[in-house]
C-alpha cells in the first residue's frame, strides 16, 4: 500500500484491499455457501497469490483464546481447512465470518470483490439484465474503395481497457476485471466505480457506499459485432435520487467511452440500440451473437440448426423429412375453423387436430422457443401503429386470445412511464404518420413472464392462439425485445433483416 | 397380488427395468427404421432398380393404353403415379438425388418456400438460396439466404433472412449488389439505364459464396498450420520427435484474416492476410527486436506457404 495519495487518472489497482465495508459482507453473503467456498479456494490458489494473499503469520506465538480464527501458517493448510469446511454442513454466515475477520482480516482486495461478483452472476444467470448493441462504423462522406469490405471491429482487452480509462473523468476511479464466461463464448468485463480522484486506499476508506449500482457488466461476445451492457435493474429506493443520477451519468459516460475504446484512427464507431434485452446471455449469444441464429429466428431457425442425421448435406442419399417448412397443408383448415374461439374448447380433442397444432408450432417456431432452452426473453413490448380495423370486423377480427393474455395491470396508459415505453416513443419521432382521418388508437401489447416466446409456442399448440393467423412478431423471428408494428410487421428491422 | 412393501419396491425395480427394455427397444427401432430408410434410398437409385421400374412403367402404360384405347395420348399422365407407391418413391428419390448432385457440383441452389407469416410481404412468396461448401473434405451445414420482394410495384429483392454469421460481410455485399435504396433497378427491368444502381442476384451469390469459401479456406489453412508445428498433438511421453517450436498458432480476429504466432522461446508475430489468400503484413517480434528473416520469408508466399516461411526463419 502506497503512503501518498495523489490524484491520479490511472484505475485503481487489483490488489487494492477494502477494509471492512459491510458492502463487502453483503456482496460475499449473497453467494451461496457451496459457491463461497470454492471461491475462497480459488484465493488461496499459488498463481492467485498476487492479488488474493491471505493473512498468515510466521508461527503461531499467542493462543490467547480471543482470536476466533487464529491465522494460518501456510497455504496448505489454510486450503486444508477449506477443503474440510466443504465436506461438513455449517452455516453460510461463519465462512463468512471467517473469510473477513479471520483469514482476510486486512480486507479483501478489489480482486477478489470482483470475484465474488462473478461468481454471483454465474450462480444467479438472470440477475441482471443485459441490452444488447450493436458497433457500428461511423461512415465517411469520402467514398470508400470497392475492394474492401469492412469487417468486425476486433476486441483487444489490453488495448480497450486503456482507451476506456482514457475516456472515464479523471475524479472517477475505476476497477476493470475481465473475465471469460464459464460456457458461453463471452469475456465479461466487470467495471467497479469508485468516486474519488485516488487510486489508492483513500479511495475506498471514505463512507464508500459499494452499491449494486456502481458495478457495471459489459460482455464481449466472440467474433461479434455487438456488446452486451447490464442495466440497473430498477430496485433503488426513491429516495437516492441524487445518487442515482450520479451514477447514471457515470454509466452513461462509461458506455461512451466503450464505441471510442473500440475505435482507432481512421476507424471510428458508434453504438446503436438493437432493441433486445434480455436476463440471460445465452438469448444474446443466439440473437446477437457470433453464429448463424442471428437473422434466423422463429420458424427460420430451422435453416439454422445443425441437423445431426446429415439430412441436409449435398451427400446425403436419404430422402429428407418433409420440410416442416413448406408443409402449409390447408387440408384441416376448416376442421380447425369450425372450432369455437376462445379457451373452453379443450373438451374433444381430435387427435388429428392436435398433432396439426404441433405442426403449426414447429413452422411457426422452428426450434426455437423450447421451454428449457434458457434463451427466452422476459418482455416483449410491442406498440400497434396499424388503424384500427373499423370495416368488416367479423372478417378482419382481432387476435381476441392474445389480448386475453395480456395483463390489464401491466398496461400503463398515462402516468409515469417505463423505460420501454420512452423509447418506443423516442423510435416513433422520426418516423411519418399515416392518414389523420384513420382512427388509430394507442395500442401496447407487453407481454412478461420467464420466456415469452415459449409460452406463446405452448398457447399455440393448445389451440388457444391459432398459430396461422397468428402475426410473425409473436413468434420472435425478429429478435428484438420492443418494437412498433405496422402492416402486421414490426418495422425497422433492426432485428433481422438488413 | 399382495400389497406389502417388498413387493411394492419389487414392483419399483421392475419397472425400472422395464422403462429401460422400451427405452432400449425404441432405441433400436429407431437405428433399423434409419438403416431401412437408407437401404431402400440406395436400392431405389441404384442402376439396376431403374431399369426395372422403366421396364415396369413401359408395361403398365401399354396395358392402361391397350385396355383404354378411346382415351386421348395422354394416358401416361392420366395414371396416378402414386397408385404405385415404388415408382412415385422411385421418382422422388431420383429428384432427391439430382438435387444433391447440383448442391455438391454448383453449390449454390435456389428454392421457394412460402413464410408462415401471415403479414408477411408479397403473399409470402420468399426466394431462398442455398450455398454449399465443403471444409476439410466434408460437407458443412449449408447457408441460407432468404429474399422477399418488400416493395409494392417494384421486383427489387432484399435479403429477409439468412444464416451467415456476422463474419461474413453481408450486409455489405448485399448494399453492393442488392441495392434497395433511391434509384435502385431491378433486374428484371430490361431498359438499360446507366449509372442505376441495378441489383444483380447472381454477382450477390458469387461474392457471398466467395466470401464464405475464403473463410473456410482460412480457417483450413491456419488448421494445417496447427498440424504442421504439432500444436493439436498430446505431449507424447516418450518425449520422441522434434521439439516444439511455436506454442500457439491462432485466429486472431473473427474473419481469420489476421494469425496470430507465439514461440516457445517467447516471440510473438501477427500474420494479416488478403482475402485471396496472400500474405499483406507480417511483424514478428522477439526479445531481441524483430525478426527480420523470418518476416520477409512469411511475407514472400501466400497464406498455405505461411508454415514453410516460419520454418526458413528457424533453420
Amino acid at each position: 500500500m502506497s503512503l501518498l495519495s495523489i490524484p491520479t487518472t490511472s484505475a485503481l489497482p487489483s490488489t487494492q484491499r477494502i477494509s471492512s465495508n459491510p458492502a463487502v459482507i453483503k456482496t460475499l453473503g449473497r453467494l451461496s455457501r457451496p459457491s463461497l467456498l470454492s471461491l475462497a479456494l480459488d484465493w488461496l490458489d499459488e498463481r492467485n497469490q498476487d492479488n488474493t494473499a491471505p493473512y498468515l503469520v510466521e508461527e503461531v506465538e499467542d493462543e490467547d483464546g480471543q482470536d476466533l480464527y487464529p491465522p494460518a501458517t501456510s497455504l496448505e493448510a489454510l486450503r486444508e481447512i477449506y477443503t474440510d469446511l466443504q465436506s461438513t454442513k455449517g452455516s453460510k454466515r461463519d465462512v463468512v465470518d471467517r473469510i473477513v475477520e479471520g483469514d482476510w482480516r486486512d480486507g479483501i482486495t478489489l480482486y477478489q470483490l470482483a470475484m465474488a461478483d462473478m461468481q454471483y452472476l454465474y450462480d444467479h444467470p438472470s440477475s441482471q439484465k443485459w441490452t444488447a448493441l450493436k458497433v457500428v462504423r461511423i461512415e465517411h462522406d469520402t467514398p470508400k474503395s470497392d475492394s474492401k469490405l469492412y469487417s468486425i471491429p476486433r476486441f483487444h482487452p489490453a488495448t480497450f481497457l486503456r482507451n476506456l480509462q482514457n475516456e472515464i473523468l479523471p475524479d472517477v476511479k475505476a476497477h476493470y476485471n475481465l473475465d471469460r464466461h464459464k460456457s458461453l463464448p463471452l469475456l465479461i468485463l466487470r467495471v467497479f466505480i469508485v468516486e474519488s480522484p485516488y487510486n489508492t486506499s483513500l479511495a475506498l476508506s471514505q463512507k464508500q457506499t459499494f452499491d449494486s449500482s456502481k458495478t457495471f457488466y459489459i460482455a464481449f461476445p466472440d467474433d461479434s459485432p455487438f456488446v452486451y451492457v447490464s442495466l440497473t435493474t430498477s430496485s433503488q429506493p426513491p429516495g437516492q435520487s441524487a445518487s442515482r443520477a450520479d451514477n447514471k451519468s457515470l454509466r452513461r459516460l462509461t458506455l461512451e467511452g466503450i464505441p471510442k475504446a473500440f475505435s482507432r484512427p481512421r476507424e471510428r464507431y458508434k453504438l446503436e440500440s438493437t432493441s433486445l434485452s434480455a436476463r440471460s446471455l445465452a438469448t444474446l449469444i443466439d440473437r446477437r451473437g457470433g453464429g448463424r441464429t442471428n437473422a434466423a429466428g422463429g420458424g427460420w431457425s430451422i435453416y439454422a440448426s445443425e441437423q445431426k442425421d446429415a439430412s441436409d448435406n449435398p451427400l446425403g442419399l436419404q430422402l429428407p423429412t418433409p420440410d416442416p417448412s413448406s408443409s402449409s397443408d390447408k387440408e384441416e383448415e376448416n376442421t380447425e375453423k369450425e372450432q369455437p374461439h376462445g379457451l373452453k374448447r379443450a373438451i374433444e380433442e381430435d387427435p388429428r387436430i392436435v398433432k396439426r397444432r404441433k405442426s403449426l408450432g414447429k413452422v411457426r417456431f422452428g426450434t426455437t422457443a423450447q421451454k428449457h432452452d434458457e434463451k427466452g426473453i422476459e418482455k416483449l413490448a410491442i406498440r400497434i401503429l396499424d388503424p384500427f380495423p373499423t370495416h368488416n370486423l367479423d372478417n378482419h377480427e382481432c387476435p381476441i386470445a392474445e389480448e386475453s393474455d395480456h395483463d390489464p395491470g401491466l398496461l400503463k396508459k398515462r402516468g409515469r412511464k417505463s423505460g420501454t415505453e420512452l423509447e418506443l416513443e423516442n423510435q416513433e419521432e422520426e418516423d411519418d404518420e399515416g392518414p389523420a382521418d384513420e382512427f388509430r388508437p394507442q395500442i401496447d401489447f407487453e407481454f412478461q413472464g420467464d420466456h415469452v416466446f415459449a409460452g406463446i409456442r405452448k398457447l399455440v399448440e393448445l389451440g388457444v392462439i391459432d398459430g396461422e393467423r397468428m402475426p410473425g412478431w409473436m413468434t420472435g423471428e425478429e429478435g428484438v425485445s420492443m418494437g412498433r408494428v405496422r402492416n402486421g410487421r414490426i418495422i425497422g428491422f433492426k432485428g433481422s433483416g438488413l | 397380488m399382495s400389497h406389502s412393501s417388498d413387493s411394492n419396491s419389487g414392483d419399483l425395480v421392475d419397472g425400472q427395468l422395464l422403462d429401460d427394455e422400451i427405452t432400449s427397444l425404441q432405441a433400436q427401432i429407431s437405428s433399423l427404421q434409419a438403416q431401412r430408410k437408407l437401404q431402400a434410398s440406395a436400392i431405389l437409385s441404384s442402376q439396376a432398380t431403374k431399369a426395372t421400374l422403366l421396364r415396369l412403367q413401359k408395361s403398365q402404360q401399354k396395358s392402361s393404353s391397350q385396355s383404354r384405347e378411346s382415351s386421348s395420348q395422354s394416358t401416361p399422365s392420366d395414371i396416378p403415379s402414386d397408385t404405385n407407391p415404388l415408382l412415385s418413391a422411385s421418382k422422388d428419390q431420383l429428384l432427391h438425388n439430382q438435387q444433391n448432385l447440383y448442391r455438391a457440383c454448383g453449390s449454390i441452389t435456389a428454392f421457394r418456400i412460402r413464410d408462415p407469416d401471415p403479414n408477411a410481404v408479397d403473399n409470402g412468396n420468399v426466394l431462398g438460396i442455398r450455398i454449399d461448401v465443403s471444409t476439410s473434405g466434408k460437407f458443412i451445414t449449408p447457408f441460407y439466404v432468404i429474399l422477399n420482394k418488400p416493395f409494392p410495384n417494384s421486383h427489387l429483392l432484399r435479403v429477409h433472412r439468412h444464416t451467415l454469421p456476422p463474419y461474413i460481410p453481408l450486409a455489405e455485399l448485399a448494399q453492393r449488389h442488392l441495392p434497395t435504396g433511391k434509384g435502385a433497378v431491378a433486374m428484371s427491368t430490361s431498359k438499360k439505364t446507366d449509372g442505376a444502381k441495378r441489383q444483380d442476384l447472381k454477382r450477390f451469390v458469387r461474392a457471398l459464396r466467395k466470401e464464405v469459401v475464403a473463410y473456410h479456406n482460412r480457417v483450413t489453412a491456419i488448421k494445417g498450420l496447427r498440424k504442421e508445428f504439432k500444436l493439436d498433438e498430446k505431449v507424447s511421453a516418450k518425449g520422441k520427435g522434434r521439439e516444439k517450436i511455436l506454442e500457439d498458432i491462432s485466429a486472431a480476429d473473427a474473419e481469420a484474416k489476421q494469425i496470430s504466432l507465439r514461440w516457445v522461446d517467447g516471440k510473438v508475430g501477427r500474420i494479416v492476410v488478403d482475402d485471396g489468400g496472400p500474405v499483406v503484413g507480417c511483424v514478428i517480434m522477439g526479445p531481441e527486436g524483430r525478426d527480420r528473416e523470418t518476416e520477409r520469408a512469411v511475407l514472400k508466399g501466400k497464406m498455405e506457404d505461411i508454415g514453410e516461411g516460419l520454418r526458413a526463419g528457424i533453420y
